[in-house]
């Protein structure tokens, strides 16, 4: 994937300066998204954090594999005119992913090494006026205090919208396999399983302040 | 007293039929369609929204709705997804009309698996109802590096299409509880500019408001489809008309290179009319302020609410 991503980048580049016409249409949202692959990268070359960011890297894709082989058969959402099968198999998928999930804990995929990086990642973006503004959104769309659990492997609080996670902020962080999110609530990331609705690991305090 | 009252129904029953009238070409063959927002909240507006939308219908036969987002607020349980949705909108429903639904803050994902917001198991997607109109839902809660990629990629392909964006939280916006979501304005709007998106509707403020254009992209707020935040709007340079006062819905006409849009309140008058027409074939310029976007606002009979 790393490999994958760091050719299309080169690509990018490269067309970018053979073609003048392309490099008008840059748009600050592509000048956006090629920092953000700079940020993440997992490149040693470029990165001092790459060691920590790739070790990220696996421990989620581990969790989208397992999470992939569980929602099988009962577990596996599909389109259906019927909403009580929607809440239903998400139960199922739940349970199951707690079931193979039953030791784990904080930390497992959020590991002490990892948690500096994605604090350094994410002070900039919410640092001064812009900072203000993403501190806002996040605030905007919050659940109500004291709804969600920070517990591996519980569930996100059904009556409580999910908060908005800044597109810069976002953009900051390492991209996601589904069906995993992060969601910023207070000054805690979590990490979320969006099809199973189940609180995947947490950094409390993420944002310093 | 009896003669009063006579008087009275027959001086109102000329107004009530000027504002019930339709303001829409009703064009055989254009593409129909009607805008919600922030509708999913078993309120009475929401009733009287619904039944004013069938109603209109035999007027204006159209064939789909969008959803601006919040389709289901709170819990989203089977009993749920009935009362805050498939029972109000159940002669729609029941008349052919297909809903598309955006994602807001208060929705869960297992939305996108249900058959009648036809999401097909994606929290963005496109679809094409008909020829030269292309529409893109977009999931503004996630606005990750995947969705900007595939947003770029797909407007990209979609040509000379008139291209209609829908999403949740406004770009633009005059309201005093969210306003203008600036941060996902920045990485979104040059995207929309770049492939000369035309129109988008969004939600998440409980009010209609009309934008003046920006940067040739025309912008609608419609989030008061059964939420209502009275006193919210407060009037900006950003708009060309509000209403925070009445529940409202959007019906929509795409005829040729012109947008003919009709607000709609939940007595059934008529808040707002206009169209946005575009100038065909120009090229995008994504640095620019000039887009092939023109309003043409008509006199609207309500004015926006106070300002604060």
């Amino acid at each position: 994937m790393n490999v994958s991503r760091w050719l299309a980048l080169a690509v990018l580049c490269s067309s970018c300066a053979a073609s003048p016409a392309a490099t008008e249409h840059t748009t600050t949202t592509d000048a956006a998204l090629q920092q953000s692959e700079r940020k993440t990268s997992t490149d040693p070359a470029v990165n001092p954090h790459a060691a920590a960011l790739l070790d990220f890297e696996v421990r989620v894709k581990a969790y989208a594999d397992l999470h992939k082989r569980l929602a099988k058969g009962d577990a596996k959402q599909m389109e259906t005119a019927d909403p009580a099968m929607i809440s239903a198999v998400k139960a199922r998928l739940a349970a199951k992913m707690q079931t193979a999930r039953r030791d784990a804990k904080q930390g497992d995929i959020f590991t002490p090494d990892v948690r500096p990086v994605f604090r350094r990642l994410l002070a900039p973006e919410l640092k001064g006026e812009d900072g203000r503004d993403a501190k806002a959104v996040l605030k905007d769309d919050a659940p109500a205090a004291g709804t969600v659990l920070f517990k591996v492997n519980a569930k996100y609080p059904e009556n409580q919208p999910l908060p908005t996670v800044p597109a810069k902020v976002l953009l900051s962080l390492p991209t996601l396999p589904a069906p995993l999110e992060y969601r910023i609530v207070g000054q805690h990331l979590l990490l979320l399983d969006m099809e199973a609705d189940l609180v995947v690991d947490y950094i409390l305090n993420a944002i310093t302040t | 007293m009896r003669r009063a009252f006579i008087l009275a129904f027959v001086l109102t029953l000329p107004l009530a039929a000027v504002a019930q009238e339709l303001r829409l070409p009703n064009k055989e063959g254009s593409v129909k369609f009607a805008v919600i927002g922030d509708s999913g909240e078993p309120s009475s507006g929401q009733i009287a929204i619904a039944r004013q939308m069938h109603a209109w219908r035999s007027r204006f036969p159209f064939t789909f709705a969008l959803m601006t987002g919040d389709n289901l607020y709170g819990s989203e349980r089977a009993r749920d997804y009935e009362r805050k949705f498939s029972i109000p909108y159940k002669a729609l429903l029941d008349g052919g009309v297909q809903f598309y639904a955006s994602l807001g803050n208060h929705d869960d994902d297992g939305q996108t698996q249900y058959k009648a917001f036809n999401m097909n198991g994606q929290k963005y997607y496109t679809f094409k109802p008909q020829n030269g109109v292309r529409f893109f839902a977009i999931d503004s809660n996630y606005v990750d590096q995947k969705q900007l990629q595939w947003l770029d990629k797909e407007l990209e392909a979609s040509g000379s299409d008139w291209k209609i964006v829908f999403f949740h939280h406004p770009l633009y916006s005059s309201g005093a509880t969210h306003g203008s979501a600036d941060l996902q304005r920045e990485l979104i709007e040059p995207v929309l500019i770049k492939h000369g998106v035309n129109v988008a509707f969004m939600g998440h403020e409980h009010f209609y408001e009309r934008i003046k254009p920006q940067k040739g992209v025309a912008y609608f707020i419609i989030g008061s489809s059964a939420k209502l935040r009275k006193g919210d709007l407060q009037k900006s340079p950003l708009t060309v008309y509000g209403n925070d006062e009445t529940y409202a819905f959007m019906l929509v006409e795409i005829a040729g290179d012109e947008l003919f849009f009709q607000v709609i309140n939940d007595k059934g008058q008529t808040i707002d009319t206009g169209s946005v027409r575009r100038a065909g074939d120009v090229k995008p310029n994504p640095n620019g302020t000039t887009q092939p976007v023109v309003p043409q606002a008509k006199p609207s009979p309500v004015q926006p609410g106070p300002k604060k």
